[in-house]
């Protein structure tokens, strides 16, 4: 009897070691230490920059050429409605992302040459429209109105 | 009948009634009000049309999308009948204050001029921040002013003086210029039409009776509606008190490229379309949520532009009917919005 309680013991001891390493495993797998203020300090920094790159395309003439810009319609990002996307656009005539609505834009008001989807500029105008109308709900299809974007007191509408 | 607080007026006085009744009809009107409708005479107003045209924002380039707008609103003026008695040009007809863009403005304004249509002009910030009016003020003269027509005492004003933002920052007169070309520019400030303005406002009404009627023209609202984008002037506030001993005065605006309406005191203010483009309603309140535009089609570059053309009749009631070649004005207004 001693000698099957010693195995038993063993036994479960060995289980329970098996079960509290396969937890620490899976733990060190799915988890991570939270980002550190200096870390989220440092990738906000990153959008920020986007978000800058994109302000001053918004307000450039160089993506047309007809000397207008973006902001000439769209002040402050306003009725870019960044967060009713994707939505079907009867200018498009399908259903269309923000992207792609940016470059038609681009393409007939501005009359300029649309920008690869996947470019740095696109990312940077879609990063500007986007952080306009940050705080708003996310509202993919509407196009019942158009939406004005965050109140601006001060500033070019950033951080 | 909806019978108006001026026809209200005219009707008691000549009941000899309108010391009695006129106080209280309305808190605008004091005792001096009172003593001049008592002696108010039939009115002098002989009615009339105007036009109201501007934004028109031209480049330099040719044969420029902004160039086929206004052609097609000068074609339209030309061709109304009865004819405008004046158009009323209302800031904004440069992009970029150019020589070459004003003298392309001029050169379409002075269509009307040819076929016996006055004009009359505003500055815009957009005509005026390059070389700080000196070729707008060449070209057109002295930037506020005043006359009679038909019974009415018109007011036109330069509201988009700022406090300079460029020499500390050492800004070149484009640089200048490009800054205030953005309706959101957050470092050119508030506009106004400053001191001297005032007080020449002040000399110009001083012994105008208070039944004259008024209608003055400004770039910007003479209310507060988003100062971010300067749908304002910032000393309106002095521009209204100056202006308060009058039964009614309609305040014409340009500058928000859209239909917006108001009241303050003993002012209607109402805003201008641009033959430029569209600007977007801002995130605040309209106090008259039904007098607006309605949803622009930005691949057609004649939908959510036009002008305006205003009817004066001999009670000084007016209209302004938006003139548009889109499906833009909602049917409640389509007629013209009562001033």
């Amino acid at each position: 009897m001693r000698g099957i309680k010693f195995l038993l013991a063993v036994g479960t001891g060995v289980f329970i070691g098996i079960g509290v390493s396969t937890l620490i495993s899976i733990k060190e797998a799915t988890a991570r230490k939270p980002f550190t203020k200096e870390d989220l300090k440092l990738m906000n920094e990153e959008l920020m920059a986007l978000v800058k790159k994109g302000d001053e395309l918004w307000h450039s003439p160089k993506l047309g050429k007809n000397g207008l810009t973006c902001a000439n319609c769209h002040p402050d990002g306003a009725n870019s409605n960044p967060h009713t996307f994707p939505k079907f656009q009867d200018n498009v005539g399908k259903v269309a992302t923000l992207r792609e609505m940016i470059n038609w834009c681009i393409k007939k008001p501005l009359e300029g040459k649309e920008l690869p989807e996947d470019s740095e500029e696109m990312k940077a105008l879609e990063a500007y429209a986007i952080y306009m109308y940050r705080g708003f709900p996310l509202r993919p299809g509407d196009n019942t109105r158009e939406y004005p974007p965050v109140k601006v007191k001060s500033g070019p509408g950033y951080p | 009948m909806k019978i108006t607080r001026r026809k209200f007026f005219r009707v008691s006085a000549g009941a000899g009634m309108a010391a009695l009744t006129a106080t209280a009809v309305s808190p605008f009107l004091g005792v001096v009000n009172v003593a001049e409708a008592r002696t108010s005479k039939k009115s002098k107003i002989v009615p009339f049309r105007f036009v109201v045209v501007g934004d028109t924002h031209l480049y330099e380039m040719p044969n420029h999308r902004f160039d086929k707008t206004f052609k097609r609103a000068i074609d339209d003026i030309l061709k109304m009948r009865p004819k405008p008695d004046f158009v009323l040009f209302i800031g904004d007809l440069a992009q970029f204050g150019k020589v070459k863009e004003l003298e392309k403005g001029k050169k379409f304004l002075d269509r009307l001029k040819r076929a016996g249509i006055k004009y009359r002009i505003i500055p815009g910030e957009h005509d005026w921040y390059l070389d700080m009016g000196k070729t707008w003020k060449e070209m057109f003269g002295r930037p506020y002013w005043s006359f009679d027509h038909k019974g009415v005492h018109f007011i036109g004003m330069n509201s988009i003086l700022v406090r300079d933002y460029w020499t500390a920052r050492n800004m070149s007169p484009w640089e200048r210029m490009l800054a205030i070309a953005e309706l959101e520019c957050h470092i050119c400030g508030l506009w106004g039409v400053r001191e001297k303005q005032l007080e020449w406002l002040k000399k110009d009404v001083k012994n105008l009776r208070p039944d004259t009627p008024i209608v003055i023209f400004t770039h910007s609202p003479l209310w507060d509606y988003y100062p971010r984008w300067n749908f304002q002037t910032e000393d309106a506030p002095q521009v209204r008190e100056i202006l308060s001993k009058f039964e009614k005065v309609i305040a014409i605006h340009g500058h928000v490229h859209q239909v917006v309406y108001n009241k303050t005191g003993n002012m209607v203010h109402i805003g201008n379309l641009a033959t430029a483009w569209p600007w977007p309603y801002p995130p605040v309140d309209l106090p008259y949520p039904k007098i607006r535009m309605m949803r622009v089609d930005p691949g057609d570059i004649f939908d959510g532009v036009g002008f305006a053309s205003t009817f004066i009749d001999d009670t000084f009631l007016g209209k302004m009917k938006y003139e548009t070649w889109a499906d833009l004005i909602p049917d409640e207004i389509k007629d013209g919005v009562p001033l």
